[in-house]
């Protein structure tokens, strides 16, 4: 063979190789639209209603309600690795919502990520989990949100860095990360234990959170419950790792998962709060089934020996600490602005706090939360009674602030010192 | 225990215990009756004063963490004869009925137009919303704020979102 | 005109500020007669306080004071009355002191309460302002040697022809004018008015928009200590154990009393006395019994509860047939939650007692600490200073009791108590639960052919008076006991408040069902049960209105006799574009009215709200209300008061209910018992007053609670095309909503 012919060949098959791959990436990238419904069908009343329990459990009002007169309109922004993206109107508008979408294209967001005119959905819509639903209660949120009063709010454009904004890509995402296999009970636990892992993976979501994620944003299942991190909060372990510094009972977290509270643990703050507002409004056997579920994991925990199990007033730093200025620092601080709150045990009213030692915030390993709860407190939603905390971002300097969370971590929760801790606060307020 | 204070641009030395909330210093080592205990907890807006620049809520400032930095209250904003803008534009309103939340309102809002000169209606309303008020004037309150900052900013307030 | 000639012979010789009285007795400038006015009685409360000089003292050097026996509430009073006063005496407003409630210097008015303050007050000003103008016009006649008519008025100073002039201090000498009123000065018409009927701007605001001293909270007496009192965790509790010793000794405190269940601290500082009392709690061991029935249903509770059923309306006769309609409506308990909590202070100084509070009737309090503290009412004198909005009975009267208490306790320096927010919230004396139930018959033309009416209240009225309604004195060792709730009779009404409703109604029967014990301690809460009894009648009229297939306005104005009544109803209608209106999907509109106490001022509101059934959120777009108060002295004190009731309402409609368990109170702080905040205030709200000028003063403050709740609920029920009929409409209740 010649050499021009040994080229012409190299070069045939390198084009072959490159439309080969354009195919595959078209087919891994592009999805085709699907026609609007021009007749929406008419939902059986009991239908819509499993649909609301069903939405409740996912909450899907804690991302896509901003404000509570405009229930499902949109608007709310997720920040992620790759950049911040906004949540959509999922209300049946016709121009700026799902109006007019079918249920097929419903099903094909929920479990492909796929949008009705073809665009891919950014994961931070957790579509990977609800890939493992039941048709039924796919059928039931189509239900549910094609009967909510539609609102117009066109959706917010997303401010992604590059080249993630190239929507696209999440095709190689959706490769490495969506698995479309239905949700298998596991036959060795019980009907509520299963019912718990369906409601927790496919609904709830909760490994969305507190499973750590990849260098590409998907989960990382070998370190299943491990923890993960969600709008700049640390989310705690739910497995062995738990920081918990108290043990979980079932019954306690069953009421947390509720109320957003529960006995000797501390209040639901940040992302957890809209969890706990939704999942009240779930049928209440179904958080029961997850509290079983996620205590089966909780369970695993080994007990530990931590100060909470003595709480009441922090004591003074040793004379001999080798932090002694800063720690006297955040000991001032602490029993000047917190004491007189979290000294007094939490009662009904909200003057009364639960004592630090028992704060896991404190145990996690990084100090986001702690820092998200001095500066911003826990607030109740519009207009409802619920436990309140002020927030003292305005109040403390950062000075104060790092010696606060130094002091706490070791007075408070006994563990070592959190390494970046000054980093933290300082990056920390915005 | 002796702390300095710089309170509406004046240094002072007061003597209390280090946990004293700002509020009890201000109104009484101070005299000062702007700041007003409405719940000691934080949930009302009652005792809003500014501490460098921010609007806080100093029934939960304790005096020991405030230090160099400045605390304004509304006395220093204007006095009965010689209102500020904002204190004007409440009294052109007649924004008040029992009034005892109005000192605290000023504030929060004064904080607002410190950095925002021309705040939508919604802005505004979301701004306050830490601040309570039982009697029900917050039409008032809203309108007082919209005329002060009509005549701080440039360009006009802009109107109801 | 005679000559004025003092009697020395009956010259009375009380000095009071070096003003000396002068009794005219010869030659008065008009018959004093039996100082009757036109109805048999003199005018407002003159009839209990007839002598001028308790109302208006004018000094040799032409400063003039007027005197009220009515409080500052943040409710412009004071500004109303000086401008009422000005009009009449025709002196500049800004050149009048006024002196409110003080038991040591002016009239005793009762409680200012009830809306009662221009009728009373206001009337009783106005007419003895005229007198005093016209003794002194006559009197500058006679100085003068000229006709009335000749002379000029302005600001307090007469001029002669001649260039001849003299003020009213020159003409009266320091003498007092203490002369009965009779009600038959001339008033100034009104069409001449130049101060009363104007926007006058308030007095009050300057000071509290700078930070000047303007409340009780704000007082600082010379030596004044600072005290706080340690309340039971429930008024069933029992005190086991209270270790003082240990309290008594922490920095700063000067005194730890005990009285029976009765603890409180005395500190040299404010902060000093809120720790020592913390430590006083947490010293104190409690026996909490089961004592509540709890707020798991509230409504089946008021049910279960003994009521005496007290007719108060039988009308015409039952009809039978038509088209029926039944509603049960409930109310929760309330709080008046007043955004300061209360304060005063006491002094005991050589068996005086001088107390500072901001109860609302300074006279009724001291007897009630006179039989508390077990001296001569001589011996105390309370002084009305401004607090923070009450809207009722709050604590005030109970923290003057603490005050005058620990004052006993503490003789010689002032005592400052002020309560905390969880005591305010939790011992303040509570808005009722209360429950309607109602009936009634649709005739074939479309009206109401009868009409049956229950409603079901505890007390609305438990205001001092009587030691035993103080709650220090219900914990003391020598413990007293509140008086039995008593029902206020009509036409004022307590929990039966505008329970009959304004309409024409031939066949009507309206049955107050009283009932002396609650759980809670109860009193006034700002329109006491015309809250409650509005929200029904204004829900069920709607109701009826759908039933006869009518419009709601139409519905109404089928039902009006009163001029008055239709005038405000087609204003609001009108300027709220009733008949124009489009619903909006998630939109609904809604009307309500009534006339206060069905003898006081006519609101009627309408107003649109947007609700979201998924979250329970209830957004009020737009509320227009139309009243008529009768003689408008203060335009934009009216439209405050209007538009201050209807957010307060709205707060109440939307978010407000107090729980309890079966031991203690729940909700002790905002937290627990959310109030409206600015995201939920109306985008636009408008009040347009319909003035009547010569008709009498009719008060405003507690008009436009009842129309508000109505407007809200029957707005609701069209946007979430359910109705509920339960308050408060909160976010719970609305998406569970059927």
């Amino acid at each position: 063979m010649t050499g021009i012919g040994r080229r012409r060949r190299f070069w045939r098959w390198l084009l072959l190789g490159a439309a080969l791959l354009g195919i595959a990436a078209v087919a891994v990238m592009w999805r085709p639209a699907l026609a609007p419904a021009t007749v929406m069908p008419r939902f059986e009343p009991g239908l819509v209603e499993r649909g609301a329990r069903v939405a409740a459990l996912g909450s899907c009002a804690a991302c896509h309600t901003v404000d509570p007169a405009r229930p499902f309109a949109g608007g709310f922004p997720i920040e992620t690795p790759f950049g911040t993206v906004y949540s959509t109107n999922i209300t049946p508008d016709a121009r700026t919502g799902i109006g007019g979408w079918s249920e097929e294209a419903f099903t094909r967001a929920m479990r492909n990520g796929v949008s009705r005119d073809g665009h891919l959905l950014y994961p931070a819509f957790p579509y990977n989990h609800y890939a493992r639903l039941g048709q039924d209660d796919v059928r039931a949120l189509y239900a549910y949100f094609m009967s909510r009063p539609p609102l117009a709010a066109a959706a917010r454009a997303n401010d992604m860095t590059f080249p993630f904004g190239f929507r696209p890509l999440v095709g190689f995402w959706n490769l490495l990360y969506l698995d479309g296999a239905p949700f298998r009970p596991d036959p060795k636990q019980s009907a509520q234990w299963n019912r718990g892992a369906y409601v927790a993976d496919a609904l709830a979501h909760c490994s969305a959170c507190h499973t750590p994620r990849t260098a590409l944003g998907g989960p990382d299942d070998k370190r299943f419950f491990d923890g993960g991190e969600a709008e700049d909060w640390y989310v705690p372990a739910l497995n062995a790792k738990s920081p918990s510094p108290l043990p979980w009972t079932r019954e306690h977290l069953a009421a947390y998962l509720r109320t957003g509270i529960a006995p000797g643990h501390a209040a639901a703050g940040g992302p957890m709060q809209g969890v706990a507002e939704n999942l009240r409004l779930a049928d209440p056997a179904d958080v029961e089934a997850l509290a079983t579920y996620i205590h089966s994991y909780l369970v695993q925990a080994p007990a530990r020996a931590t100060p909470a199990t003595r709480p009441g007033s922090l004591p003074a730093p040793k004379a001999d600490d080798p932090d002694l200025d800063r720690m006297r620092l955040g000991h001032q601080v602490y029993a000047n602005a917190c004491a007189r709150c979290h000294d007094a045990g939490r009662a009904e009213s909200s003057g009364t706090a639960l004592p630090l030692q028992q704060a896991v915030a404190l145990y996690d390993p990084d100090p986001r939360s702690l820092l998200h709860l001095v500066r911003e407190g826990i607030a109740p939603p519009d207009g409802e009674p619920a436990r309140w905390m002020p927030g003292f971002g305005a109040i403390l300097t950062d000075e104060q602030t790092v010696a606060l969370a130094a002091y706490l971590r070791r007075y408070g929760a006994a563990q070592a010192d959190w390494p970046d801790l000054a980093d933290r606060v300082r990056k920390g307020k915005q | 225990m002796s702390f300095e204070l710089q309170v509406n641009g004046k240094r002072h030395t007061v003597d209390t215990d280090p946990d004293t909330p700002l509020l009890y210093v201000l109104r009484n080592e101070l005299a000062l009756n702007g700041a007003k205990f409405g719940c000691g907890l934080g949930q009302c807006g009652a005792c809003t004063v500014m501490l460098d620049g921010a609007p806080v809520m100093s029934c939960i400032v304790p005096v020991s963490v405030v230090g160099a930095r400045p605390v304004r209250t509304v006395e220093g904003l204007g006095t009965a004869a010689q209102p500020g803008v904002l204190q004007q534009a409440f009294i052109d309103e007649q924004a008040a009925q029992c009034g005892y939340c109005i000192a605290g309102m000023i504030m929060r809002a004064q904080a607002l137009l410190d950095q925002h000169p021309a705040p939508t209606d919604e802005q505004i309303r979301r701004h306050m919303m830490p601040n309570l008020c039982r009697c029900g004037t917050h039409m008032r309150i809203l309108r007082a704020v919209r005329r002060a900052a009509g005549r701080l900013g440039k360009g006009q307030a802009k109107g109801p979102a | 005109m005679s000559a004025l000639l003092p009697n020395p012979g009956r010259r009375g010789l009380l000095r009071a500020g070096g003003a000396l009285t002068l009794a005219f007795a010869m030659h008065p400038a008009w018959p004093q007669g039996d100082g009757k006015g036109k109805d048999g009685g003199l005018p407002g409360s003159l009839a209990k306080e007839p002598y001028l000089d308790a109302w208006i003292r004018i000094d040799a050097d032409n400063a003039v004071t007027v005197f009220t026996g009515k409080a500052e509430l943040g409710q412009g009073i004071k500004t109303a009355l000086l401008q009422v006063a000005a009009e009449e005496l025709q002196v500049h407003p800004g050149r009048i002191r006024l002196v409110t409630a003080d038991t040591a210097r002016t009239p005793n008015e009762g409680y200012t309460a009830g809306s009662h303050s221009m009728q009373d007050s206001g009337t009783a000003l106005r007419h003895a302002a005229a007198q005093v103008r016209f003794i002194l016009a006559g009197m500058a006649a006679e100085r003068f040697a000229v006709a009335e008519q000749d002379l000029a008025l302005r600001d307090g100073v007469f001029d002669a022809p001649g260039g001849r002039r003299a003020s009213y201090g020159e003409l009266l000498a320091g003498r007092r004018l203490h002369l009965r009123a009779d009600g038959k000065a001339p008033l100034r018409p009104r069409a001449a008015h130049t101060v009363s009927g104007k926007a006058l701007r308030r007095v009050d605001i300057p000071a509290k928009i700078s930070g000047g001293s303007a409340y009780v909270q704000d007082l600082r007496l010379p030596g004044m200590v600072h005290a706080r009192v340690v309340r039971p965790p429930s008024q069933a509790a029992q005190l086991l154990s209270a270790d003082t010793a240990g309290v008594a000794r922490l920095p700063g405190v000067l005194k730890v009393v005990r009285d029976g269940r009765y603890l409180a601290v005395i500190a040299d500082g404010e902060y000093r006395a809120v720790k020592a009392a913390t430590a006083l709690a947490r010293a104190a061991r409690w026996n909490l019994p089961a004592s509540l029935p709890g707020t798991r249903d509230v409504p089946a509770e008021v049910r279960a509860r003994p009521a005496q059923a007290m007719p108060i309306l039988e009308r015409g006769a039952n009809q039978p047939g038509g088209r029926t309609v039944s509603a049960t409506y409930t109310r929760p308990w309330q709080l008046h939650a007043s955004i300061g909590p209360s304060c005063a202070l006491a002094q005991l100084v050589d068996g005086q007692y001088t107390v500072w509070t901001h109860s609302q009737g300074v006279y009724p309090l001291r007897e009630a600490l006179a039989e508390l503290l077990g001296v001569d009412k001589k011996t105390i004198r309370c002084i009305h200073v401004e607090g923070s909005g009450c809207y009722g009975h709050n604590a005030a009267d109970d923290v003057a009791a603490d005050a005058a208490l620990l004052a006993r306790s503490y003789p010689g320096r002032p005592v400052r108590v002020q309560w905390m927010r969880e005591e305010e919230h939790a011992w303040e004396p509570i808005g009722p639960a209360m429950l309607v139930e109602a009936h009634a018959t649709l005739g074939a033309d479309g009206r109401i052919a009868s009409w049956d009416y229950a409603v079901t209240s505890p007390s609305h009225n438990n205001r001092p008076g009587k030691a035993g309604n103080l709650l220090a004195a219900t914990h003391l060792a020598r413990a007293f006991t509140p008086p039995p709730g008593k029902p206020i009779p009509q036409p004022e009404g307590g929990g039966d408040r505008n329970a009959i409703p304004y309409y024409a109604l031939p066949n009507a029967r309206v049955i107050h069902r009283f009932q002396q014990d609650a759980p809670l301690r109860t009193s006034a809460l700002r329109s006491l049960g015309a809250y409650c009894n509005v929200f029904a009648i204004e829900s069920f009229m709607d109701e009826l209105a759908q039933a006869a297939h009518a419009d709601p306005v139409a519905f109404r104005l089928r039902h009006l006799d009163d001029p008055r009544a239709i005038d405000v109803v087609e204003l609001a209608a009108a300027k709220f574009g009733w008949n124009s209106y489009k619903a909006a999907a998630r939109r609904g509109r809604g009307f309500a009215f009534a006339r206060y106490k069905n003898l006081a001022a006519y609101c009627a509101i309408a107003l649109e709200v947007e609700v979201a059934r998924e979250t329970g959120f209830v957004r009020i777009l737009r509320a227009v209300a139309a009243v008529d108060c009768g003689e408008i002295v203060n335009p934009d004190g009216v439209r405050n008061q209007i538009e201050g009731g209807i957010i307060q309402s709205a707060s109440w409609t939307l978010l407000e209910q107090v729980r309890f368990d079966e031991r203690r109170v729940q909700t002790v702080d905002w937290a627990g018992y959310p109030i409206l905040r600015f995201n939920q205030v109306p985008r636009q709200l408008e009040v347009h007053l319909i003035d009547r000028p010569g008709a009498p003063y009719l008060g405003t403050g507690e008009a436009s609670q009842g129309p508000a709740a109505a407007a809200l609920a029957n707005a609701v029920a069209q946007a979430a095309g359910v109705r509920v009929r339960d308050l408060p409409l909160d976010r719970a209740r609305m998406r569970a909503a059927k």
